[in-house]
């Protein structure tokens, strides 16, 4: 009996340890690790590395709800459970990936097979790279150098690389998408922060239609679609829910406070 | 039951520890050498000597922010992934120290960082002697300094941030401990030198009451308000100066 005491005693002992999750500073990703997105469900029981998924270079030619509505990637990494049998099929990375799409003046290389030789081995690797040492087509500094820069992400602003017309994200595939009249955007709208003396957020919807359109966001993320009806807080934000969905992974992240609460104070 | 006495004794040791660790203040550096770091990730690794990096010779010249946000140094020395290469391209130290803003990475200047001298430049110091005091750290009160606008830090190099956010409150943090009064933290004078992501949320979390373990012991730690303050920011041995009302202590 006395020793559960004692034992009880230094649980919270034991417990201030464990739960040191705040107090300290993580590192940041760097410019070509951020929007990186691991993704390995079943690629070891085939014998392959995980995934290696890097953001950056499919957003430069695709926009967002190609990926994440009409092909219907989830948003968060491993919940789509993508099986190399459905990419065979023509789905997920397989819309895209199946040897014949061309893009721009290159043909996109076909994803995942059933036999393959030693030689088709270097094209498996060319996505399942996670920890293997693999020579990419495309290099992330000679990629970005042109494009306008930010503090943070990938260190690309790159709504303003789309307004200078260095990247042309394509909105549209074949027998995927369908061609959807532009809906008029209402113009930016404030929402109010709610720690007092805190600048309201501008929230432009006109900036995320363009690659987002109505669907990623409306109605899952965000389930009301008149203002004030969906709830949610920072704290909320930074566990990956609401504009955590892309604003901590993709997007520019949250530590770019003042992007968002950039409304003056009155 | 003797095992039982050994746990309870150990649970009186521990506790007994961790009093200590609530009061134990290690003993401060001469003024001219607090905030200075060795920073020696990999240079005796490879045969050269540690880097020799100071605060106040810095911090009179660029905001906090500059470095741990711009440039990405991490808060804890030797986390950074420095790298001679990565300063040659322009990266870290390698942002200013080009041979335009500040001294470059040539061979006549190796010296100057990789001397494994923790006074490093302490001559310079006295170039300082006309901010305005105070009675711990560097002796020098760097937020009045910058009020007063006796230095005038830049807040960024290369990529100008929108405007921040002048987020002013100051906080009354109560105290867990009896006669212990609360603790004063002015955000103005925090912000002046970062920005909220340099401290929110990794260090403190943003929603009221659930920075969990915020305590003397874990900012004596190097935790919380000890990321900065003990090592760079003035020592908590200053007491007052987040507890103004304390009595018996200096």
């Amino acid at each position: 009996m006395k020793k559960w005491f004692v034992i009880a005693l230094l649980i919270p002992v034991f417990a201030s340890f464990a739960h040191a999750q705040t107090g300290t500073k993580k590192r940041r990703p760097l410019p070509y690790e951020y929007g990186g997105v691991v993704i390995g469900n079943s690629s070891a029981n085939a014998g392959f590395s995980p995934v290696q998924f890097d953001h950056w270079l499919h957003r430069a030619k695709y926009t967002c709800r190609l990926c994440h509505v009409d092909i219907g990637f989830a948003m968060k990494a491993n919940a789509t459970r993508i099986k190399a049998a459905d990419n065979m099929k023509g789905y997920y990375c397989g819309t895209c990936h199946n040897g014949k799409m061309v893009h721009g003046d290159r043909k996109i290389f076909e994803a995942c097979a059933t036999k393959y030789t030693r030689e088709d081995l270097k094209r498996c690797s060319r996505c399942h790279s996670k920890g293997e040492n693999v020579k990419q087509d495309y290099d992330f500094a000679a990629f970005t150098e042109r494009f306008p820069k930010e503090r943070f992400g990938n260190g690309v602003d790159w709504e303003k690389a789309e307004e200078r017309g260095l990247i042309k994200p394509a909105d549209y595939i074949e027998g995927v998408s369908i061609k959807r009249p532009a809906l008029a955007v209402q113009k930016d709208f404030t929402i109010g922060a709610k720690v007092e003396t805190m600048p309201e957020i501008i929230f432009s919807h006109k900036k995320h239609t363009v690659w987002n359109g109505c669907e990623l966001c409306h109605p899952e993320i965000f389930a009301g679609i008149k203002k004030g009806m969906t709830k949610y807080t920072m704290v909320e934000i930074f566990e990956g829910k609401y504009c955590g969905a892309c604003h901590m992974s993709v997007a520019f992240p949250t530590t770019d406070c003042q992007r968002c609460h950039s409304k003056p104070v009155r | 039951m003797i095992h039982a006495r050994f746990l309870s004794a150990l649970v009186f040791l521990l506790s007994a520890v961790a009093a200590e660790a609530n009061w134990y203040f290690p003993p401060p550096p001469p003024p001219e050498e607090f905030g200075n770091l060795l920073i020696d990730r990999t240079s005796t690794k490879n045969k050269v000597k540690p880097v020799t990096f100071s605060h106040w010779s810095h911090r009179r010249k660029y905001t906090c922010q500059v470095c741990h946000s711009e440039l990405d140094f991490a808060f804890k020395v030797n986390v950074s992934q420095i790298t001679e290469a990565e300063n040659q391209a322009g990266k870290y130290c390698g942002a200013c120290h080009d041979g335009k803003i500040a001294f470059g990475h040539d061979k006549a200047n190796c010296g100057k960082c990789h001397n494994g001298d923790r006074g490093y430049g302490k001559e310079k110091f006295p170039e300082l002697a006309s901010l305005p005091h105070s009675r711990s750290g560097n002796r020098i009160d760097w937020v009045r300094a910058l009020e007063e606008k006796a230095i005038s830090p830049a807040r960024f190099l290369k990529v100008k941030p929108s405007p921040g956010i002048a987020y002013e409150k100051t906080l009354m943090l109560e105290a867990e401990w009896d006669r212990v009064p609360p603790a004063i933290f002015p955000h103005k004078s925090h912000t002046a030198w970062l920005e909220c992501a340099n401290c929110h949320p990794e260090i403190f979390n943003i929603q009221k009451k659930t920075t969990k373990h915020f305590e003397m012991k874990m900012n004596l730690a190097g935790e919380f308000c000890g990321v900065c303050h003990m090592t760079v920011a003035f020592p908590m041995s200053d007491c007052k100066r987040c507890h103004p009302a304390m009595m018996g202590w200096q």
